[in-house]
């Protein structure tokens, strides 16, 4: 078997995990107490309004019958309507995918150009002062909640010092390039010392292993063996700690988004929660957890590409 | 002599610690002829590795430290050296292998481009002369097929061909002086007389000067010119190969030469022996002597364990061990002897129940393990017992040693509780393990101290069965002897049933009264030790023990051809 077959072999098995996440948020969402045709309607709506609306959106039918139109609507890509937008859930959702995708993305690559760095300083200087420094600052990365960080940096950098916008999207590339930098700068103070943490620890262990010593035995510089042997053997146990940190995120930037007004999914998510807006949290949640896994998919492809004793 | 190319004067190095600074090397003076083998040779923590990570300072702690000597080569002082002018050095002048390849090479890099590496930074080759030339070098080690193989990675080679990747990244910078640490420990013997006889082979062709630290003195005898014997940081006597081992002026290495299994026994064992040997003789003709039935009865035993594959593809399956069958009588002393990856130890674990049957029957004391699994495995907890290969990770690192030995009297109970800690004071004893040493944890103790407590925790079953795993593998040549001389009264005392499994077929030699020869999964020949050793039936058998090393330099070493290179 060749080491990148998993490739074609694993997206079988995202069917499972797919229809097991359909059916744990078809119920859960109907869970929720409150009906959204009462909510979209307004406390004074009459029975009869109420009804309509009802048999509109299938509201009405047996729940067993619902999921199954769910399912049938999935099977032909569609997630229904949104009750209180009344349009396509698919649409909705794509249209708050960007903002929410970027700030990921900017969020996890700024972690890394933080992380990364700084990894190396304390880990080539172990024990030292500056390593100490490093160790102790990025406690405070783990300390402080995110939604108070954001509220700190938007005091500090956009409203003392107005560098960057307060909140918002923009519309021009390097408009939201600059909207994206204060909740990404959030997320990554803390995401980066995690993997600071994990990536520093493995450095240590790899300037001190035979890898390290076999190579400065032969005469390499401090600085070879540490880009050409000691980095690359590190970097392999943070893959999988990103991976499980981006899933968390993904589901995890509703906070960020609602602090910096991101016009995002999660602030999509947490309106149609109030709304009662079924099919589009449904959607959400299917986006997520599909997204959830692709991550974990990827994760695994970057660790088989990056070493090659893996097998999977 | 010539003159030295490597001069070592009153070298001395320290360790800063707590209870302030300790000598660890003190006062060392050795020479390096040109073209000459040296060997090094002593027991784990004598200072020999640390010796050489000293000459070209690489030393393993920043609280370690050189105080006084000097080590002149071509005209300087290595000490004197800046770090800059020390890289030049490293590799270029003087290389080094290491006794475990497969921790040594870069797991994510190609072997070509760890070879191309050195090339290309000492003797500054672009990117397609230093490929050629490691491509030539890789042939000149002993790979069978260097342009493929230049693109291989190292976990796809065998230990073997990973120590001679590692021997071709140290020839890659084209060194005067190549130190060698112990880089034969973990191979097969096979392999080790394969990669001794490079290592001379490389002597001759380029004039390379070796140390070569060991602490297998049959290796010294066969490969070296001179022997510089270490004891705690000394070097208690150097000389010439023959007239050091025939004349050994000091006790220490007396008492090395006599540990070392290829000796005749010694006067020590030698009662224990002789009777053993009475023993062998009666049990050599099987009928009325030996009780009818067999303790451990092995029929046709397939073991299979699984690949990983893919979700629709067919499960795979590596047979470890294929149709294999072997009766142990109550009270006999069998070894199995094989190389890594023979299926000694599965044999082993299977005989124990500690691992799924594939096909065929394990019977013990009468009860098959796959008819009544139950019944049997409760038989074999309560009258075997295993001793393992590694002493400090075999044992719970959080208990001392009377906890592990009173939790197995406890589980076990046979003992009755009040009895437990008088027991435990007597399994002690019958190890030879001081009772002052109860309260410690594995970590305080040192290995051959570690294995006598594994060894009282098996006795601890009162098991009428002792499954021993390579269990003197990772111990010094003096610490071995003593436990197998341990095993050995043991056996003699209990009423013992003791299955040896070793790569070390000296050991095995010495101790066992049967042996049993394994290869690829099946059992190639088994006999009475004296018989197999004196006379084998297989050429296996015959190779296996032609590549020994044996302490009398005047009986070479013979690599002999069983095995093809691994392709």
């Amino acid at each position: 078997m060749h080491r990148y077959s998993f490739i074609l072999m694993r997206p079988l098995q995202f069917v499972p995990v797919v229809f097991g996440v359909s059916l744990i948020t078809f119920i859960l969402v109907r869970m929720i107490p409150g009906d959204p045709a009462r909510v979209l309607l307004g406390a004074r709506a009459t029975p009869t309004a109420i009804a309509n609306i009802r048999a509109q959106f299938g509201l009405d039918e047996p729940l067993w019958l619902q999921y199954l139109y769910f399912l049938r609507n999935l099977a032909n890509g569609e997630m229904g309507m949104s009750i209180v937008y009344r349009i396509d859930v698919l649409r909705l959702i794509g249209t708050r995918i960007e903002p929410t995708f970027a700030l990921i993305l900017c969020s996890v690559l700024l972690s890394i150009l933080i992380a990364v760095p700084l990894a190396a300083i304390a880990a080539r200087n172990q024990g030292r002062p500056v390593d100490h420094a490093i160790r102790f600052v990025s406690t405070f990365g783990i300390g402080f909640p995110p939604f108070w960080l954001g509220l700190m940096l938007i005091m500090l950098l956009a409203v003392r010092f107005p560098i960057f916008p307060v909140s918002g999207y923009g519309e021009t590339l390097g408009d939201k390039l600059a909207h994206l930098v204060l909740p990404a700068l959030t997320i990554a103070l803390s995401l980066s010392t995690v993997l600071l943490r994990s990536l520093r620890a493995a450095m240590v262990d790899w300037l001190k292993s035979d890898v390290a010593t076999a190579a400065r035995a032969r005469g390499m510089p401090e600085s070879i063996v540490f880009w050409r042997h000691v980095l690359p053997n590190s970097i392999a146990p943070t893959i999988n700690l990103l991976a499980v940190n981006i899933g968390w995120l993904i589901g995890g930037t509703v906070v960020i988004e609602s602090i910096f007004a991101l016009p995002g999914m999660g602030q999509l998510l947490v309106r149609a929660i109030f709304s009662r807006d079924y099919m589009v949290v449904q959607g959400i949640a299917m986006v997520f957890a599909c997204a959830t896994v692709l991550v974990n998919f990827l994760a695994d492809i970057a660790t088989v590409a990056a070493d090659p004793r893996v097998k999977l | 002599m010539s003159a030295p190319l490597l001069s070592i004067r009153d070298l001395s190095v320290v360790v800063r610690g707590d209870q302030g600074p300790r000598t660890l090397l003190d006062r060392v003076s050795l020479d390096l002829a040109p073209g000459e083998i040296l060997g090094l040779v002593g027991e784990s923590g004598s200072g020999k590795s640390l010796l050489c990570r000293s000459l070209v300072q690489l030393l393993p702690s920043r609280a370690i430290s050189v105080t006084q000597g000097e080590v002149r080569m071509g005209g300087r002082d290595l000490l004197a050296l800046s770090e800059a002018q020390m890289q030049q050095v490293r590799g270029a002048e003087i290389g080094m292998i290491f006794q475990n390849p497969s921790s040594h090479l870069d797991p994510l890099m190609r072997v070509g481009d760890q070879i191309v590496e050195g090339l290309r930074f000492h003797r500054r080759l672009d990117r397609a002369a230093a490929k050629a030339e490691a491509i030539a070098l890789m042939g000149q080690v002993g790979f069978t097929d260097p342009p493929r193989q230049f693109a291989a990675y190292p976990h796809e080679f065998s230990g073997g061909m990973r120590q001679r990747a590692m021997i071709a990244v140290a020839l890659a910078c084209d060194p005067k002086i190549l130190i060698a640490d112990e880089p034969t420990t973990a191979l097969d013997v096979t392999i080790q007389a394969q990669i001794l006889r490079l290592l001379m082979e490389l002597r001759e062709r380029r004039g390379l000067s070796i140390i070569l630290i060991t602490h297998d003195l049959g290796v010294v005898a066969q490969t070296c010119d001179r022997i510089a014997v270490m004891r705690q940081g000394r070097v208690v006597e150097v000389g010439d190969k023959r007239a050091l081992l025939a004349r050994p002026a000091h006790a220490y290495t007396r008492a090395l030469i006599a540990s070392h299994p290829s000796m005749p026994v010694t006067n020590e064992c030698s009662e224990v022996d002789d009777q053993a040997d009475e023993a062998k003789v009666a049990s050599l003709p099987p009928p009325s002597a030996v009780p009818a039935r067999p303790l451990v009865e092995i029929d046709d035993l397939h073991i299979r364990y699984p690949l990983p594959g893919g979700l629709f593809g067919r499960r795979r399956s590596f047979s470890a061990v294929k149709g294999v069958s072997l009766q142990i009588r109550p009270g006999e002393t069998v070894g199995i002897v094989g190389e890594s990856g023979s299926g000694k130890s599965t044999l082993a674990r299977a005989m124990l129940g500690l691992t799924p049957i594939a096909d065929g029957h394990v019977t013990f004391d009468g009860v098959t393990l796959r008819g009544q699994p139950r019944v049997a495995l409760a038989k074999i907890r309560h009258q075997a017992a295993m001793v393992f290969q590694d002493p400090f990770n075999s044992l719970n690192p959080r208990l001392t040693i009377s906890q592990t030995l009173t939790e197995v009297l406890r589980v076990q109970g046979k003992v009755p509780s009040a009895a437990i800690p008088a027991r435990v004071v007597e399994l002690l004893a019958l190890v030879e393990l001081d009772p002052e040493l109860a309260g410690r944890r594995p970590r305080q103790l040192s290995g051959g101290q570690c294995q006598r407590a594994g060894i009282a925790r098996a006795l601890a079953v009162d098991p009428r069965l002792i499954v021993a795993d390579e269990c003197v593998a990772a111990l010094d040549v003096t610490i071995q002897a003593q436990i197998v001389a341990l095993f050995q009264r043991l056996v003699k005392t209990m009423e013992l049933t003791l299955v040896f499994i070793a790569h070390d077929l000296a050991i095995v030699r010495h101790l066992c009264e049967r042996v049993v020869v394994m290869h690829h999964g099946r059992i190639v020949e088994e006999g009475p030790c004296a018989e197999v050793f004196e006379r084998p039936r297989e050429a296996y058998t015959a190779a296996l023990i032609a590549a020994i090393p044996d302490i009398d330099p005047e009986r070479r070493l013979l690599a002999p051809p069983v095995e093809k290179l691994a392709s």
